[in-house]
């Protein structure tokens, strides 16, 4: 057995939170701050005048974030799925807010902000969360209907649907196919019969591959993707610019500080390319261990939520499964739009990329699956020994 | 219910993902980064240009003439330059100009990534504005010419523009030569193109080479200075001094007025830039009366002492009448030259061949370049009649109905001086001497020994110059005008060497349009030569040959 596994049965009062769980957490959010840090240095000082101004915001947000994710640690879990309802309709009313001209504030051809003054609210990210706790507490609810009829597996599906559908229409392809991913897995995981869950998957399957050859622009980025060098003076030049930060940083990077990519040859270096610069200034050793720790951070997610079930708090296990499943198909994408495996496309790097919405939410996700792991191991503690089959 | 093998696949997607993306990871950086890197470097380095420093421009004693110094240009990014007005009035301040003015000018450039601020600051200057460490505010090396001798040879060193490149004289015709190789410098440029690091120099900038020429700059010097001060008591509208040294067939000195200060050409006036020893023609007139002698000594026809009468003073010459100012009566071929009767020649020239005439004025330079390589030099002009009447005859032999520059009629008179050898003018220190024979020694004696009368009892006697015995030819030449020649606008000038028995200079006066009561090429230009050959020849301790004369 594992170290991270085995740090589930050690008593609460010797650890308080998950180590493993922790340890990669705050090992993101450090090298994230160091490489906005580096990555927007230049972008700061020339659109700024300050070569700290976004290295400073980012800082407040971590800091936010931590305040965030230490909240989600102190808030029981139960508290979360009394407020389901009230979330889902939080979701919806954020969703469509942001569509309303006035309030939403509409930025590169997208609404996807509600202007708070000091801050813009990015109401996607905060859908996220709440999209996986209403599908959590769903589950529960109608536990049996969901094992035996498809209207059971259906419903849920389409208030997923209006998500996205709403999504589409800032436009926000990239969160809407990372909600849907994350709730379909959250269902995949909750045991529904493949009878069921198949044809909804080529369904899917279908309206993404409608959705991307039917919009001229994306059809685009398709065949930009495909091969970037022929298009590199037009749709392929932020994936060419990206695959030659990849290229110069060889084993071990240009060094901190050093990357070229970054003096606004590659656009979004600080945000949804961070990683790209990462792999220029650290190579392959640095960008690898990223990539390394992201896997660690979502596996020990998925095993937390395995204890979970086994202890039958499923509430606790869904959670668990729909927060390894946000940053790990939102982590995923991001890394294949950097390493050009994927279509680009505007999602940033959970717990890394600069952005105060998504680096809040992330640390709410962190805090919340800390939660679940403190709460599962305390129940563990007080139960009878015998009662453990794990 | 929530199955084990569920959550297991999905770990395991995730650590197929981790390996999938690593492999990619270790593709780009490894496998892939020689390409990546090229295409990234084609991106971001750029070559960049290290001025090189242009050659000196010296005169035969190493002295020189034009030579570069380092300067600064100052330029400015205006994208980069503060905003506020506040901290771009110091930039003004110290680069002494209205700072509400270079606010505005800086205001209107800011959707430019360049202008010039200042141009060829002193680097001690530039050093101080640089030194206020203003973002945007950038100092690039370049190099700015001097020439000390000024005014003196501008119309032969020419200069060179803000960019260094010769625009004319010898900076223009040997522009190549001294301006040597820009060096280049690899740098690394962000994507506005602002440089980030210097990388490596490439290639050393080469320094241009050195070009030396034959002029004296002494020579040139007094030359000047006589022709400034005659052009000016004649209130002449331009004058030409050209000296050539007759062994080698180098040009000494050659000078112009009016010339202009290569050093301030803020007003320049651009009459004033041409070269006129080169670009500017005129009719030789009587100068080129030695050389119809020439023909006529070699034609076997007449020796040295036959004797062509004059008289009465004029002669009819098909519907056109020859006059001479008064009847000279018999005069033999030095007295024709001396006293330089258009009836004498005329009608020598009318027993001649004349094709032979016009093959020795071809022979001794007429009609073509001279090949000293000046910028905008004129050939002249040579008429190729198929059949000649006979007042052209007579008047080409008299020097009318051809054109010749200054510098073309001093290389014609070198002949003369080196025995019958045409030598090529330069203008370079060095090179090999090319001489041809254009008639023999004996024919340029007599023609010397002519010329010689010229001064003794001729038209040039004020070209005679203490200590040393001179031969020469005075001209006066009417110009042309809308309705042919005339009266009023005269060309005077002389041309002639020193010393008589082993001629060392050649030289040529031209004064064009002296607008006093005297016009003639021997009250005027003569007395000019007489000032410039005698402070030459002592300047250059060439031993008299009449010390008799010096009392």
């Amino acid at each position: 057995m594992t170290m991270a596994a085995r740090s589930v049965f050690v008593p609460p009062t010797r650890c308080p939170v998950d180590p493993v769980v922790m340890g990669s957490a705050l090992f993101l959010l450090l090298a994230g701050l160091i490489m906005v840090a580096s990555a927007s240095i230049e972008v700061s000082a020339r659109t700024y005048g300050n070569p700290h101004y976004l290295l400073m915001r980012h800082a407040t947000y971590l800091a936010a974030g931590l305040g965030v994710g230490g909240l989600a640690l102190l808030t029981p879990l139960s508290v979360w799925q009394k407020l389901e309802y009230p979330l889902l309709g939080l979701s919806f009313v954020l969703l469509i807010a942001v569509l309303i001209p006035g309030i939403g504030k509409e930025v590169n051809g997208a609404s996807r902000w509600i202007s708070l003054g000091f801050f813009r609210l990015q109401g996607s990210e905060f859908v996220k969360l709440f999209s996986i706790l209403y599908i959590a507490g769903y589950l529960v609810r109608r536990k049996e209907e969901v094992q035996l009829r498809f209207s059971g597996f259906f419903k849920p599906l389409a208030v997923v649907a209006a998500m996205a559908l709403l999504l589409l229409i800032q436009p926000d392809f990239g969160a809407s196919v990372v909600i849907v991913a994350a709730v379909l897995g959250v269902i995949f995981l909750s045991g529904i019969p493949m009878r069921f869950f198949l044809p909804v998957i080529a369904v899917c399957a279908t309206l993404v591959g409608l959705l991307v050859t039917l919009q001229p622009y994306r059809l685009a980025r398709l065949t930009a993707f495909t091969d970037p060098w022929q298009h590199q003076f037009s749709g392929g030049y932020q994936l060419t610019q990206a695959l030659i930060a990849f290229g110069r940083g060889e084993w071990f990077g240009l060094g901190l500080g050093n990357s070229i990519q970054k003096l606004f040859f590659l656009p979004e270096a600080h945000t949804d390319f961070l990683f790209s610069i990462l792999a220029e200034e650290m190579g392959v050793v640095g960008a690898g261990l990223v990539i390394l720790v992201f896997t660690c951070l979502v596996i020990r997610a998925l095993m937390i939520g395995r204890t979970a079930a086994k202890q039958g708090e499923d509430f606790h296990a869904y959670t668990a499964f729909g927060i390894a499943l946000l940053i790990g198909v939102q982590a995923s994408i991001n890394l294949g739009v950097n390493l050009g495996l994927l279509p680009t496309k505007g999602l940033t790097l959970p717990l890394m990329s600069y952005g105060g919405n998504s680096l809040i939410i992330s640390c709410a996700l962190v805090g919340m699956l800390l939660r679940i792991e403190y709460e599962c191991r305390h129940k563990m503690a007080v139960l009878p020994r015998g009662r453990n089959r794990g | 219910m929530i199955s084990t093998l569920r959550i297991g696949l999905v770990m395991a997607l995730f650590v197929v993902l981790l390996l999938a993306m690593n492999a990619r990871l270790f593709y780009l950086n490894i496998i892939d980064g020689d390409f990546l890197q090229d295409q990234g470097d084609a991106r971001t380095i750029r070559m960049e240009r290290i001025n090189a420093h242009r050659g000196m421009i010296r005169d035969r004693r190493g002295k020189p003439l034009a030579v570069s110094s380092p300067v600064v240009s100052l330029w400015a990014n205006p994208q980069e330059l503060p905003l506020s007005s506040e901290q771009l009035a110091p930039i003004a301040i110290s680069l002494g100009i209205d700072s509400a003015e270079f606010v505005a000018r800086v205001n209107a450039a800011r959707d430019r990534p360049f202008i010039y601020l200042r141009r060829h600051m002193r680097p001690k200057e530039a050093r101080t504005v640089l030194d206020m460490n203003t973002p945007g505010l950038y100092g690039e090396r370049e190099y700015h010419r001097y020439y000390p001798s000024g005014e003196v040879a501008a119309h032969l060193v020419g200069f060179t523009n803000i960019d260094d490149h010769g625009q004319e004289g010898v900076e223009l015709s040997f522009d190549d030569w001294l301006a040597g190789t820009p060096g280049k410098k690899k740098v690394l440029k962000n994507l506005y193109g602002e440089i980030i690091r210097d990388l490596v120099p490439v290639s050393d900038a080469v320094a241009g080479k050195h070009l030396d020429l034959s002029i004296d700059i002494r020579l040139q010097y007094l030359a000047y200075r006589e022709l400034k001060s005659a052009v000016s008591h004649y209130k002449a509208k331009s004058g030409t001094v050209v000296v050539l040294d007759v062994e080698t067939g180098r040009i000494l000195a050659m000078v112009n007025q009016p010339s202009y200060n290569p050093n301030n050409r803020t007003r320049l006036d651009l009459a004033s830039v041409r070269n006129r020893a080169v670009t500017d023609v005129f009719e030789p007139g009587s100068t080129v009366k030695p050389f119809t002698v020439a023909v006529a000594l070699m034609s076997g026809l007449y020796q040295a002492d036959s004797v062509i009468d004059t008289s009465p003073g004029f002669i009819k010459v098909g519907s056109k009448t020859i006059r001479d100012p008064s009847n000279r009566g018999e005069l033999d071929l030095g007295g024709i030259i001396a006293r330089s009767s258009q009836v004498g020649i005329s009608k020598l020239a009318l027993t001649l061949d004349e094709f032979e005439v016009a093959a020795m004025f071809q022979k001794v330079g007429y009609g073509q370049s001279t090949g000293v390589g000046l910028p905008g030099e004129s050939n002249g002009y040579l008429p190729n009649y198929r059949r000649w009447n006979d007042i052209d005859r007579a008047a080409f032999a008299y020097g009318y109905g051809l054109t010749v520059t200054p510098l073309q009629l001093a290389a014609s008179y070198l002949t003369i001086a080196s025995g019958g050898l045409r030598r090529d003018v330069g203008l370079l220190n060095e090179g090999n001497l090319k001489e041809t024979r254009v008639y023999s020694k004996s024919v340029a004696d007599e023609l010397k020994s002519m010329l010689a009368r010229v001064i003794s009892e001729g038209t040039g006697g004020k070209a005679s110059i203490t200590a040393y015995r001179v031969a020469g030819k005075t001209g006066t030449v009417r110009k042309i005008g809308e309705n042919g020649y005339l009266d009023t606008e005269h060309l005077a000038f002389f041309a002639g060497m020193t010393p008589l028995k082993n001629p060392k200079l050649v030289g040529v006066v031209l004064i064009n349009e002296p607008k006093t009561k005297a016009y003639g090429g021997g009250s005027i230009a003569a007395p000019v030569f007489s000032r410039v050959m005698g402070s030459a020849l002592r300047l250059l301790n060439v031993p008299p040959d009449d010390p008799g004369g010096a009392a």
